[in-house]
């Protein structure tokens, strides 16, 4: 038995300190990680300094900067807010985003979890194909999808209440049902994953008790996989939110474009004052940003989840 | 209400118009767009209410976004004082000018509105053989606006197909306390010009303001030269893909492209055309061959700018032609309401129309109606169309000339790949043709 061992040894919540202290420091308290501590924080900075930069000149007064140079420092306003959000018609286009992104990751989820439970619940021939296929589907990519997607949605008559087009083009159905459509492979196939994870004792004694399929799914199921559920919502809000390509292609309204398309109007068919634009940015990332810090935890695990099997 | 079915779309309609700075990838798939559909066009809507008049209502898509200022407001302001007059209802769409720009293939072919804002030119004629736009030629001859309008106006079988309401010129602006300053005048002839720049650099001022980082802004150049040294005519057929991009002509606008480029700014790559333009405000250089725009981005009235129109080049060309392009409206072929919308589209032509426009914004922009009020202008403004209407030839810009494909795809990566690199003008004309060859075959 040593006797330095214990000494040495910091507590396991604590950092490593810094230096030589012992061998189990880690590699950051080497020389060798202070080279890494720089090199990562240099590329944290590279990776860091656009955001920043747009951040600083959306405060920034658009003559003073084309004046002097964006190197320059001055002419500090916040201008380009208001004026982002009145000319952009902000108020407008979030709620176009909400009216989307809400339903949208809703239906996914709920379509997704029923389709994840009878897959991993039962076991028939083509379990593993069907999981294959919604998976596949994932791999297209959107713009392959241009054509064939926007012929179907012309031919799909809406009732005038609607859809004022008469079609499924240029109403926020089609947005909806969209986004659903490219995120449910993805979404069943985490729930999926960690659905299998789940005790199987728990369905037998369910069964035992005479709980119905649907039983199953909803009373049991369904809380069980709260903590997926959450990390897919966080996820799919963001991604949804930020679609672009399917509002500018299926809407032909401007003023239903949601805020990501909106964007847009910010420029002019010539002049573009950037830190306008930059400022219009800023606006449009924060309710991600919102998301993301508010939900910071799922959005993690979401990223792992289903990763490892049980 | 009995709609016109139009044609299949034939092949040769395989064309976007994607602006510059897009994703090839997006343009292709919307230029598939093109390829038949346009008879399966969307056959529902409702018909509440009389078709034209009082009390009918008729779609209008502008490519201007709420909120950009007086580009939408005269807009705006038309629709409004068409309301006024006729009774009919007009339904706004405001959409920004290039997401409208990039998805005016599914804007045709899905619901469009009835009347929309849309180019002179090869751009125009496009949708027209593909049976997009409606015809307008019961319209015309519109009071107010002279044969050149009609025919910027009238697509390859001899029907209009629009209807022109301003436009803007191209030419070399200046700021008039600088020349002023140094004793400069406009130059009369190709020697005045050569002795003016020669002056300037002297001076050390550059005399040319010069920023292609978007790719579109060279174009202006390549045209007036074209049309300096090889004329309108050639200049247009060249634009239709009827003449040969290696040949001798081509290679001479070139040419002369390289020994003027030591008058331009350095690296013109790396700068936008507004950095450019904030060059020659601050009098670092002396000129800038660009649109009327050009003042958008100096932040000021354009009180101390004036223009001369670029000198000949060759006495036996002159220097009568310019670029001008001509915006207007079309009518949409899928759209709900025809008779409303030709006689909306009527209506906008007029000299009334272009007076609502001027009245109900902050600027002004240049009537193309000849009995619009001019009251409004600016001194530029006064000036331009003065140029404008002496031209005798009148071209609308090289990404509104020819195919936009062939512009967007072929002659931006071109033009830039001459001004990294100048002394290869063999290379960039024969890459040109080829590819020249594949689109316009």
């Amino acid at each position: 038995m040593t006797y330095e061992t214990p000494v040495a040894t910091p507590p396991p919540t604590a950092a490593p300190a810094a230096g030589t202290t012992s061998r189990t420091g880690g590699v950051l308290s080497s020389p060798r990680g202070t080279v890494v501590t720089v090199l990562v924080a240099v590329l944290a900075l590279a990776w860091l300094f656009p955001l920043v930069w747009a951040l600083v000149n959306s405060f920034r007064d658009y003559d003073y900067t084309q004046a002097n140079g964006y190197l320059s420092l001055g002419g500090w306003t916040l201008d380009n807010y208001e004026e982002a959000w009145a000319r952009g018609n902000f108020g407008l286009h979030f709620k176009n985003s909400l009216l989307i992104t809400v339903p949208a990751v809703l239906l996914t989820l709920w379509l997704s979890s029923m389709v994840a439970f009878v897959l991993a619940r039962f076991s028939f021939r083509f379990n593993l194909t069907l999981l294959g296929v919604f998976l596949a589907a994932n791999l297209l990519p959107p713009q392959a999808l241009l054509i064939p997607v926007f012929r179907l949605f012309r031919e799909i008559p809406l009732p005038l209440f609607m859809s004022d087009s008469g079609s499924m083009l240029n109403s926020f159905w089609s947005l909806i049902l969209v986004n659903t459509a490219f995120q449910l492979g993805f979404c069943t196939f985490v729930l999926s994953n960690y659905m299998k994870t789940l005790p199987h004792e728990l369905y037998e004694s369910a069964e035992l008790d005479g709980a119905s399929v649907w039983r199953q799914y909803w009373q049991l199921t369904m809380p069980l996989v709260r903590p997926a559920l959450a990390a897919l919502a966080t996820l799919q809000v963001t991604w949804v939110y930020n679609e672009f390509f399917w509002a500018t292609v299926l809407l032909q309204q401007g003023s239903k474009y949601p805020v990501t398309s909106a964007l847009n109007n910010l420029r002019g068919q010539f002049f573009t004052d950037t830190n306008l634009v930059a400022a219009g940015s800023i606006l449009v990332a924060l309710p991600v940003l919102v998301v993301f810090f508010a939900l910071q935890k799922q959005f993690v695990s979401g990223l792992t989840l289903g990763s490892t099997k049980g | 209400m009995p709609r016109p079915r139009s044609a299949a779309v034939p092949r040769s309609a395989v064309a976007t118009v994607a602006a510059t700075r897009r994703s090839v990838i997006r343009g292709m798939a919307l230029s598939g767009l093109a390829v038949g559909g346009a008879n399966l066009l969307a056959a529902c809507g409702g018909d509440d209410g009389p078709a034209t008049g009082s009390g009918a209502t008729v779609k209008f898509g502008i490519n201007e976004a709420e909120g950009v200022g007086a580009a939408h407001d005269r807009l705006a302001a038309m629709a409004a004082a068409y309301t006024e007059e006729t009774g009919t209802k007009v339904d706004l769409n405001a959409v920004d000018h290039n997401t409208f720009q990039e998805s005016i293939n599914t804007y045709l072919q899905g619901t469009p509105d009835d009347v929309f804002t849309w180019f002179a030119g090869f751009r125009m004629a496009q949708f027209a053989e593909a049976g997009l736009i409606t015809d307008l030629s019961d319209i015309w001859p519109i009071e107010g606006l002279d044969d050149s309008f009609k025919q910027a106006s009238t697509a390859a079988d001899g029907k209009q197909y629009f209807v022109p309401v301003q436009y803007y010129p191209w030419a070399v602006f200046y700021r008039k306390s600088v020349f002023e300053k140094n004793g400069w005048t406009a130059p009369e002839s190709n020697d005045d010009f050569m002795a003016l720049m020669e002056d300037m650099q002297g001076k050390g001022i550059t005399p040319f303001a010069f920023g292609d980082k978007d790719g579109w802004p060279a174009m202006g150049t390549f045209d007036i030269l074209n049309m300096r040294l090889n004329g309108f005519d050639f200049h247009m057929s060249l634009m239709a893909g009827d003449e040969q991009w290696d040949g001798d002509e081509v290679k001479q606008v070139f040419e002369t492209w390289r020994t003027l480029l030591p008058y331009h700014q350095e690296d013109p790559l790396g700068r936008t055309w507004q950095e450019a333009a904030t060059a020659m405000g601050k009098g670092e250089c002396g000129m800038y061959l660009l649109g009327t725009f050009v003042v958008d981005a100096l932040g000021e009235n354009g009180e101390d700018l004036d223009f001369f129109t670029f000198p000949e080049l060759d006495p036996a060309i002159g220097s009568d032609a310019l670029d001008a392009p001509i915006d207007g409206f079309c009518v949409a072929a899928a759209g709900q309401n025809q008779e409303a919308g030709k006689e909306m589209a009527k209506w906008l032509g007029s000299a009334a129309a272009a007076d609502a426009a001027n009245n109900g914004a902050d600027a002004p922009f240049i009537a193309a109606n000849s009995g619009a009020s001019t009251a409004t202008y600016s001194d530029l403004q006064k000036k331009s169309a003065e140029v404008v209407s002496a031209a005798a030839n009148i071209a609308q810009f090289m990404d509104r000339d020819t195919n936009a494909d062939f512009a967007n795809t072929v002659m931006i990566p071109s033009i830039q790949e001459f001004l990294k690199n100048p002394d290869d003008i063999d290379g960039v004309t024969a890459s040109i043709q080829e590819q020249a060859e594949s689109i316009f075959a």
